[in-house]
């Protein structure tokens, strides 16, 4: 490759860290639009406003989360993510205002055309330039955030004041001017000025960084970061009584407690935000009811936030349990270090103290939210629940205790199982994800774009099917085939893993036997479950059968992939 | 004669289009140290990764123990000590944690050799390993790698970070010891002179293969520097039997030269020139001579 100068290597740069993301973005931006196109138009062929804002959040959404591969050159640290650049000889503002530019433009990009795309499927005046305006604005104020502090609580505050606080404002002005009619300039203008205030600062403050001036300049200092401050708050020695329990130590330590805590701390948060919604909505009632219309005369605003929080403490916590084996990305380069590997573990047994460690931390974190979720709901009241979901939830709970208390111990333990192996299933699920696109990057990209492409079709046949325009044989026979296929995938990949892991000695028959063991009791568990769902497989044909079923495969395929391809990165 | 520990037989193993190690053989025997010498990317280290069971051969076999380490990590790693070239090391433990965390790995772990090193390197247990210094992290990684008093010490670039006291003084009596309670090491460095200071037997890589291997007293033997002077005056080369590498020009040259002296001092004769004087080659004049430019500037005339 050859470059002219130092701005285009720097966008090549750009553009071969950035490529994979950005066209994952696209994808899912553009199926995320057929997807809803589908659905919607299944059960309403004309969107209303409700409806068009849940498909417009979506696309915001990976703009939101930001680029995830520039953030890798840091590993994921708070600071500026090119500091390579440190060294060369340009300019901080070109250093800064070169990656700045590009990224806000190919969020700007990408949103521009999944929106197109979703105007022209729905035929809705989704809104076009004002909102590709703000996407790259509210981008560009993550990045200037993002870049300029190594303080992760620093970090964390903005991004949470920027998205609940802009966010809202955004809606609101979008709203008010449908098909981007007569958008006022004004608004452009502040977009300008923002973009141009978050440019300097972001300038100001790398430059801080890059001559070491900045407080924890350096990505190694000690106190930086909300991961090593959480993990200096665990002090407990570690076991040399044996290395399974050093192992243990190690992996709740630096990869489960930290989760753990973050997972209680949202719970802590939403019991609070329930226990103080009461008096500040209403202290605010009249403002609200000026504002707003409400349904059954209760006006609410604080008492919301515990109801949005819920859900995103669980996306969060479940986002957390990722990466079990410890995989780090720095610079381009996944690895796992030679430090962990080259200890005397069998892979077998590392793999599963991993995902377990992670496992246990993750439920404990989601009970955690559970608990806290049910005790906010006298809290809360029932007028919010019928605004927001249309249920009398906390009216209903005695009835849900109820329910629950009169199930048997058996089918208690089933509830309890299926949700453990359950948990441990995603777990182990990220981590054999993460370290197979660690080994083999393009198969696996292949492979899970050819399934999006699979289920995409499939939709769209499901669409024709209810449209009347392909033949419910076709369809039925499509959809049975795939159905085959999954399974037949799923059967092929456990005995392949079997046999592989067996004939290179990853796997042992203790660790096989405890694997069968454990599928066996889910598979008992989920039966019992579906039974209390009122499934009856008695007169099902064999293809639905089957289908309800094969859940109860997917702990055996996780516990034999998990060391299996942790294997594959062990020994590259 | 000594047993085996390490039995590499003819591996391969390529990255994309590099080929990262050709037709490897490499043998250690107990109780001696090995060193591995050779450029930036000669393989030292893909070797290493070998016997560490951090990469499969692609052909070939590695024993180590009589053991495969890529499918039996527990009973090679069990008796390995280690020292990676970038010294990665979990950034958030302590000190005390890291020792405490590796001897749970190690029944054999001598705490009280531990807490010796950690006094004569004067490292604080209670620092964080993020707060070390490079070569703070060398030294911490090393009495890792050592205390269990391991079978067999691997040690990649050990020297890097460290400074001249430390690594002429602390890593050469730890090498020493090892050596001396019958146990093996293996180490990879740059610095010839160091390789030459502490090696029991040499290796030299070049471009993925193994040019030359032996006790090192052996190889220091097999190869002689010798001035020569001749009557006729040479503007080239002159062809010289079994010179590896010659300096200088018109009457004077100085060679490099392997097999025997007596060969040398023919073929010198059959020229018309004599042999000033002779010496045994350092290994840095043998490493050049098999693995520099000057061999292939000799090839070529």
């Amino acid at each position: 490759m050859k470059t002219r100068s130092p701005i285009a290597a720097m966008l090549w740069e750009l553009w071969r860290v950035t490529r994979a993301e950005a066209a994952w973005k696209q994808a899912l931006g553009v199926v995320v639009a057929l997807a809803a196109w589908l659905v919607f138009a299944a059960f309403a062929p004309v969107w209303d406003k409700g409806t068009a804002s849940l498909v417009s959040i979506s696309l915001y959404m990976p703009h939101i989360m930001g680029w995830i591969s520039v953030a890798g050159l840091n590993g994921g640290r708070p600071g500026f993510p090119l500091y390579l650049h440190y060294t060369r000889p340009i300019r901080t503002a070109v250093m800064v205002g070169i990656p700045m530019a590009y990224l806000t433009a190919l969020s700007c990009a990408i949103y521009l055309v999944s929106a197109f795309l979703l105007r022209a499927t729905s035929g809705y005046p989704f809104s076009v330039l004002p909102a590709a305006a703000w996407v790259a604005a509210l981008a560009l104020v993550l990045r200037a955030i993002t870049w300029s502090t190594r303080s992760m609580v620093v970090l964390m505050l903005g991004s949470l004041v920027t998205l609940f606080a802009g966010g809202p404002a955004i809606g609101s002005r979008l709203d008010s001017f449908p098909n981007d009619v007569g958008y006022p300039l004004t608004d452009y203008a502040v977009m300008a000025l923002i973009c141009v205030f978050c440019f300097g600062v972001t300038v100001a403050s790398v430059t801080r960084q890059r001559r070491g001036d900045s407080q924890a300049a350096i990505a190694r200092t000690p106190g930086s970061g909300l991961r090593e401050w959480l993990i200096d708050q665990f002090r407990f020695p570690c076991p040399t009584s044996s290395a399974t329990w050093a192992q243990v130590w190690l992996d709740l330590k630096f990869n489960g407690l930290p989760v753990l805590t973050i997972g209680v701390t949202l719970a802590i948060v939403i019991l609070l935000s329930s226990a103080i919604g009461n008096p500040i909505d209403a202290a605010f009632a009249d403002e609200l009811r000026a504002r707003a219309s409400c349904v059954n005369a209760d006006c609410f605003a604080a008492r919301a936030w515990p109801l949005l929080l819920t859900p995103l403490s669980l996306v969060i916590v479940l986002g957390l349990a990722r990466n079990a084996f410890g995989i780090r990305r720095r610079q381009g380069r996944a690895y796992m270090t030679a430090f962990e590997v080259t200890h005397a573990h069998g892979t077998a047994q590392l793999a599963l103290l991993k995902v377990l460690a992670r496992s246990v931390c993750v439920l404990a974190a989601i009970i955690a939210i559970g608990v806290s979720a049910w005790i906010s709901v006298p809290l809360l009241g029932d007028p919010v629940f019928i605004q927001v979901w249309g249920v009398p939830l906390n009216s209903q709970r005695p009835a849900i205790t109820g329910a629950v208390a009169a199930l048997t111990r058996y089918e208690q333990l089933s509830l309890l199982v299926v949700v453990a192996v359950g948990v441990v299933i995603w777990v182990a699920a990220l981590a054999v994800f993460g370290a197979l696109r660690t080994r083999y990057s393009r198969h696996v990209n292949i492979a899970a774009s050819s399934l999006l492409l699979s289920g995409l079709a499939l939709a769209l046949l499901a669409l024709g099917e209810h449209k009347g325009i392909v033949s419910p044989f076709v369809f039925g026979a499509i959809f049975a085939a795939a159905r085959w296929i999954v399974l037949a995938a799923i059967v092929f990949t456990i005995v392949y893993v079997f046999w592989s892991g067996f004939a290179e000695r990853v796997l042992t028959i203790r660790y096989a036997s405890g694997a069968l063991a454990t599928s066996a009791a889910f598979g008992a568990a989920w039966l019992t479950v579906m039974h209390m769902a009122g499934v009856q497989l008695a007169g099902m044909s064999a293809m639905n059968a089957v289908s309800i079923l094969s859940p109860a495969l997917l702990p055996l395929m996780a516990s034999v992939l998990a060391p299996w391809s942790l294997s594959r990165i062990r020994h590259t | 004669m000594a047993d085996t520990v390490v039995d590499v037989n003819e591996i391969s193993r390529s990255f994309g289009a590099k080929m990262a190690l050709d037709r490897v053989t490499f043998r250690a025997t107990e109780g001696k140290v090995h060193g591995l010498v050779g450029a930036n990317g000669a393989g030292k280290t893909t070797l290493i990764k070998h016997l560490l069971g951090l990469l499969r051969a692609q052909s070939g076999s590695v024993r180590v123990f009589g053991r495969d380490p890529v499918r039996d990590p527990v009973g090679v790693l069990g008796r390995v000590g280690y020292l990676s070239e970038e010294r990665e090391l979990p950034e958030w433990m302590r000190v005390d944690e890291l020792l405490r965390y590796t001897q749970a790995f190690h029944p054999t772990w001598d705490a009280s050799y531990a807490r010796e090193l950690l006094e004569t390197f004067a490292l604080d247990p209670s620092k964080k390993i993020k707060e070390l210094s490079k070569g703070m992290r060398a030294q911490a990684g090393l009495i890792a790698a050592v205390a269990h008093r391991p079978a067999l010490l691997i040690l990649d670039e050990p020297s890097s970070g460290l400074d001249v006291v430390v690594r002429r003084d602390i890593l050469d009596a730890i090498v020493r010891t090892v050596a001396d309670d019958g146990r093996t090491v293996i180490f990879s460095s740059h610095l010839l002179e160091e390789v030459e200071r502490m090696s029991d037997h040499v290796t030299l890589m070049h471009h993925g293969r193994v040019t030359l291997s032996g006790a090192l007293d052996e190889v220091r033997r097999g190869y002689q520097r010798s001035r020569v002077r001749f009557v006729e005056h040479f503007d080239q080369r002159p062809v010289l039997e079994t010179a590896l590498v010659m300096e200088g020009g018109g009457r004077t040259w100085s060679v490099v030269h392997s097999g025997s002296l007596e060969q040398f001092h023919h073929s010198v004769l059959a020229l018309g020139g004599e042999v000033v004087e002779s010496r045994d080659a350092t290994l840095e004049e043998i490493f050049l001579a098999r693995a520099g430019r000057g061999r292939q500037q000799v090839e070529v005339a």
